[in-house]
């Protein structure tokens, strides 16, 4: 074992550029393998042809970004940043509160309530959907519950509908939102809100001028990390939408599962990839500027 | 614990870490127990039929599921190799062979083919029987006998909007297609681009009414109340049945197709001469019989009807009338262009 502490105490000690390529080697390797090496591989298969029966061809050409830009996704396109933006707006509309909640009020509750808050990740967000419809199936608890005590006539068909997938995505991206949000206000210092009471700010000014634009950083970084996987998620609308809110994940897992068109499916996700690297660039752009 | 070492001790712990599923590995026995890799769909098979097996011939058979077709071919065609025998839709066999992903069953190795129904022997989609015909069935309506007035007679009902938001469709291209090309009287022979249109037209048309396009979760649909009216594989809706005794099935009048899924062996199979042994116990009067019991879909195997339930065996949702077979025909076999214009037509419908 004296071994390994003379070792270690070479990595750690001093500024040496043999350790510090070292220490970053594991992470290098897993973003290599698990990002890099698999993007590129869907970069190049995005330039292919495919052949019979779904075979893909080694003739490389753009067709496969023509077709994407047919007309006829536009309206899929759309309504996946509809869904998405929708989806940010409200976990952002509930999850401030909720951050704020957690960080100044919760007291001795706060780590048992920040835990609760991840419980929806312990099962899986398959469970989860299928829980999600026996709430609000026709004959789910929903509606028996209304239809018991004479609210209803009929029960209301919740499922398949722009409601239940909005329901779906908030249900599952919430947590997205609120922990970033979390993270900057319960970062921020309280003695730079007791500095503007003191000099006369009442509540809501102390929080629109201090407060608010202190926790920035975790509202952008909250509606990033919602807004990104939004469009991309695909399982919501298969469980909880119908036919007629097909998004672009959707589109692009009909590619590879369906249609058994692999170049195509990964020409939209280079499409995809594409956009939102080319937003992220432009936003920090604005940052800086 | 000062902070240095306590991160010392982590890293000390991060280097040690990767060396023990090695050593794990090391202490495994060699994999020596015989086995059979078999993957199929759901709920398609009896209960008893493979621990009988196992107990029979001491070939353990590791058993793995798929619910969907197209998902289980993308499984396969992105590299899962490791299964020995897979249950292949008959549409699918000619994509399966032209990709090289099945082997075919050598003839002469199996005593128990001669079971089947003289129908199923060379069938058009694989005459030089490669494969072995498994369970087969047909795609019709299902309907809720409560909620449904009128028990629907034709395919035209699916398309009928007092059922709006109260419809399903199977979430495939085989059959939606297919139906489609019934309703418009197109030949499924047909490369033209127009027909396609018009048959793209026919679906589109459709879409406002359908609630689900699925081929599995639709069934929990039916038993909740969801939907009423759905386009099912016959068997699937017996087996629902069994949970909500209102479900009926109908073969609407315009016809419809049959198809049959196939035991298939896999390129590469491992387990060659088990796998062989695992297909012709699956032909045995007595097990073919226990399966079709179970699962409710229609067996080719001849031998095997004197052993078949009774209520199955005589019911036609199961076994169609001898004048009402004479009319069921096969998918016709389509080569790699005409699949590929059904898939797009099919995708374009989805997207619409």
């Amino acid at each position: 074992m004296t071994q390994i502490d003379r070792a270690l105490s070479w990595l750690l000690g001093g500024r040496k550029p043999a350790a510090s390529h070292l220490l970053l080697a594991p992470a290098s390797l897993w973003l290599i393998f698990l990002l890099v090496i698999p993007a590129g591989g869907l970069i190049i298969l995005s330039f292919a042809k495919n052949g019979p029966y779904g075979a893909i061809v080694w003739e490389f050409g753009l067709h496969n970004y023509a077709r994407a830009f047919d007309p006829k996704y536009l309206p899929v396109l759309l309504r996946t940043l509809g869904f998405a933006g929708a989806t940010t707006v409200l976990c952002l509309v509930l999850g401030y509160p909720l951050a704020y909640f957690l960080t100044f009020r919760a007291g001795r509750w706060r780590n048992a309530l920040l835990v609760g808050l991840m419980v929806p990740f312990w099962s899986s967000c398959l469970v989860a959907y299928y829980s999600w419809m026996i709430v609000l199936g026709k004959e789910g608890l929903i509606n028996t519950a209304l239809l018991r005590a004479g609210f209803l006539s009929a029960p209301i068909g919740f499922l398949y509908t722009p409601f239940a997938i909005l329901l779906g995505l908030v249900y599952f991206y919430l947590p997205f939102t609120v922990l970033p949000l979390y993270a900057s206000l319960e970062k921020m210092p309280r003695s730079v809100v007791e500095a503007a009471y003191d000099l006369g700010a009442g509540r809501w000014t102390a929080f629109l001028k201090i407060t608010l634009p202190l926790s920035l950083p975790g509202v952008v970084a909250g509606c990033v990390l919602t807004f990104i996987p939004c469009l991309g998620d695909f399982l919501t609308v298969e469980i909880l939408g119908g036919p007629r809110y097909y998004l672009l994940g959707n589109l692009i897992s009909n590619q590879f599962m369906m249609a058994q068109d692999w170049p195509f499916g990964s020409a939209l996700t280079s499409l995809l990839l594409a956009g939102l690297v080319g937003g992220l660039w432009l936003y920090q752009r604005w940052e800086k500027a | 614990m000062t902070e240095p070492l306590s991160r010392r001790g982590f890293l000390k712990a991060a280097i040690l870490a990767p060396l023990m599923p090695a050593l794990l590995a090391a202490c495994r026995r060699a994999e020596d127990a015989r086995v059979v890799n078999f993957f199929n769909w759901s709920n398609y098979i009896g209960k008893d039929t493979l621990p009988e097996f196992t107990k029979r011939t001491g070939v353990a058979v590791r058993y793995d599921l798929f619910a969907d077709e197209d998902e289980m071919f993308t499984k396969i065609r992105a590299g899962a190799r490791g299964y020995d025998l897979i249950v292949v839709g008959d549409y699918l066999i000619p994509r399966f062979r032209s990709l090289n992903l099945i082997e075919a069953i050598p003839a002469g190795t199996l005593k128990n083919l001669a079971n089947l129904a003289p129908r199923f022997r060379r069938p058009i989609y694989d005459p030089e029987e490669t494969t072995v015909p498994y369970l087969w069935g047909t795609t019709g309506i299902a309907y809720n006998k409560k909620k449904i007035k009128n028990p629907p007679t034709s395919w035209r009902d699916l398309w009928d909007e007092k059922y709006k938001d109260r419809i399903s469709m199977l979430d495939n291209v085989r059959d939606c297609i297919s139906v489609a090309m019934q309703l418009l009287g197109i030949p499924q022979t047909t490369r033209d681009p127009e027909d396609f249109r018009k048959i793209r037209e026919l679906l589109v048309k459709q879409k406002p009414l359908v609630k689900q396009y699925s081929s599995a979760s639709y069934l929990n649909s039916l038993v909740a109340g969801e939907i009423d009216l759905a386009m099912t594989w016959s068997g699937d809706l017996f087996q629902t049945a069994r949970e909500n005794p209102d479900l009926d099935y109908v073969i609407p009048k315009e016809g419809t197709y049959m198809w049959v899924d196939c035991l298939a062996i896999m390129r590469g199979a491992r387990h060659r001469a088990d796998t062989l042994r695992l297909i012709d116990y699956l032909l045995e009067p007595s097990v073919a019989a226990g399966i079709a019991n179970s699962v409710r879909y229609a067996t080719p195997n001849l031998a095997a009807s004197p052993e078949v339930d009774k209520a199955l065996r005589d019911d036609p949702r199961v076994y169609p009338t001898r004048a009402l077979m004479k009319q069921l025909q096969l998918h016709h076999v389509l080569d790699s262009e005409q699949s590929e214009l059904w898939s797009q037509t099919w995708a374009d419908v989805k997207v619409a």
